[in-house]
């Protein structure tokens, strides 16, 4: 009768010891696969996110419409052609002069915004005379505080970087489109080679390199600002734009907290 | 007095709980990447993964390395704020090895993107209507020089 039990519970222990090495060396078999395709190793080294803040910036009044900045994010960042897809874009607004005796401040605004600026604006359809005025403002990811769509993202691929950006992780996006919705300025999009939400990176790969982003570097007008505000001087363009100009931001009034800031905008832009 | 045992309906729940808060805490360390909470509730080897990708644009300073004789004549005039790049295309591939050469033929279209006239552009910029202004349309160059805007040849 002992030798009965003693046998049994020597294979019950060694069956259970079996069964715990196997399962181990399977999890840690399963680890090391999902791991490799997870870690790549080809990145700026010496960059370190949590010493950096990047700010955009735009004056309106130096936008002169040409499109070079939605040509070079195009070349840059490889977006599909086709005239949905931009990083950044460009946006004409046109504000019409009020009928005469109507008593209105203005009239009728007109935006429009052709292959998103990329070959430049034809002439636009309201006759000179009826125009008030008019300008271009370049848009682009606002680098939101409170982003939107990073609480949208239902499996944590959208991230506020520590350095102020918004990225998306493309290993984990599953392309759900939840973020592009929940983007109050439309500065996503679902890219059709990908298949996961793309959007302005602040030309991520290259101001990790100590590169100006591909808009800001082929912006004949200064129109667009960029820099540092964590490791700038008081005469840097970026701390010059902040000091000199009055500053606002689109939509605040959704609590997005929106970083980008534009320099002489007027009420009708949103 | 018999000694206290537990009910075997509340062993088999106990068993039951250990067995799965300890299959969720393995599937945590398999499944969660080493780097995910580096820096928020994210990945953090996602950064370098982004900025991982290869510029095309080399940036001024690269150009500056041979063509600083361009750059400071360009300096002194109304183009001052125009970068090579921006006139001449992506040039990286240039910049890294001197030898490879494919910059785009530069054609007064590429002049026209800026100063062709539009009723939207702002007042500080020189525009011309190019039918009104030079019928032989395509010959900007025939006039200006595009480094020294301000010189007639």
């Amino acid at each position: 009768m002992t030798n009965c039990t003693s046998r049994r519970n020597a294979l019950r222990t060694f069956g259970g010891a079996l069964a715990g090495i196997l399962s181990f060396s399977a999890a840690k078999t399963a680890k090391a696969v999902v791991q490799k395709g997870l870690v790549t190793t080809s990145a700026p080294k010496g960059y370190d996110p949590t010493k950096h803040k990047w700010l955009m910036g735009f004056d309106i009044d130096r936008c002169i419409g040409c499109g070079s900045c939605v040509e070079a994010c195009k070349t840059e960042n490889n977006v599909p052609q086709g005239a949905s897809y931009f990083r950044t874009w460009i946006e004409r607004y046109i504000i019409k002069k009020p009928k005469p005796g109507s008593g209105e401040a203005r009239g009728e605004t007109i935006v429009d915004s052709p292959n998103g600026g990329r070959n430049g604006f034809p002439p636009s359809m309201v006759p000179r005379e009826e125009i008030l005025k008019s300008f271009f403002v370049p848009k682009l990811c606002n680098l939101c505080v409170d982003s939107p769509c990073v609480q949208a993202c239902p499996v944590g691929a959208t991230f506020d970087s520590p350095d102020g950006v918004v990225l998306v992780d493309p290993k984990y996006c599953v392309g759900c489109g939840f973020c592009i919705q929940a983007c109050p300025y439309g500065c996503r999009f679902m890219n059709p080679e990908t298949k996961t939400a793309d959007k302005c990176t602040l030309c991520y790969h290259r101001i990790t390199r100590g590169l100006q982003p591909a808009c800001v570097e082929v912006c004949p007008t200064e129109a667009r600002i960029f820099g540092d505000l964590k490791n700038c001087a008081p005469e840097d363009p970026i701390m010059q734009f902040i000091a000199k100009n009055k500053l606002q931001t689109l939509k605040p009034h959704l609590g997005t907290g929106p970083r980008v800031s534009y320099a002489n905008m007027d009420k009708e832009v949103r | 007095m018999r000694p206290f045992k537990l009910p075997p309906q509340i062993v088999r729940l106990v068993i039951l709980t250990i067995g799965i808060v300890g299959s969720y805490v393995l599937a945590r360390h398999i499944f969660m990447p080493k780097s995910f909470g580096q820096y928020g509730h994210y990945r953090g080897d996602a950064i370098t993964e982004i900025a991982a990708r290869e510029p095309h644009y080399g940036g001024q300073k690269s150009c500056n390395e041979c063509h600083s004789e361009v750059l400071v004549k360009i300096a002194k005039f109304e183009h001052k704020t125009v970068s090579c790049e921006s006139c001449h295309g992506p040039n990286k591939a240039h910049g890294d090895d001197p030898d490879h050469k494919d910059a785009a033929k530069l054609s007064s279209d590429h002049c026209l993107r800026c100063h062709e006239f539009n009723a939207t552009r702002p007042a500080f910029l020189k525009q011309v209507e190019s039918k009104k202004h030079y019928a032989d349309k395509g010959k900007c160059a025939e006039c200006h020089i595009a480094h020294q805007p301000n010189e007639v040849p």
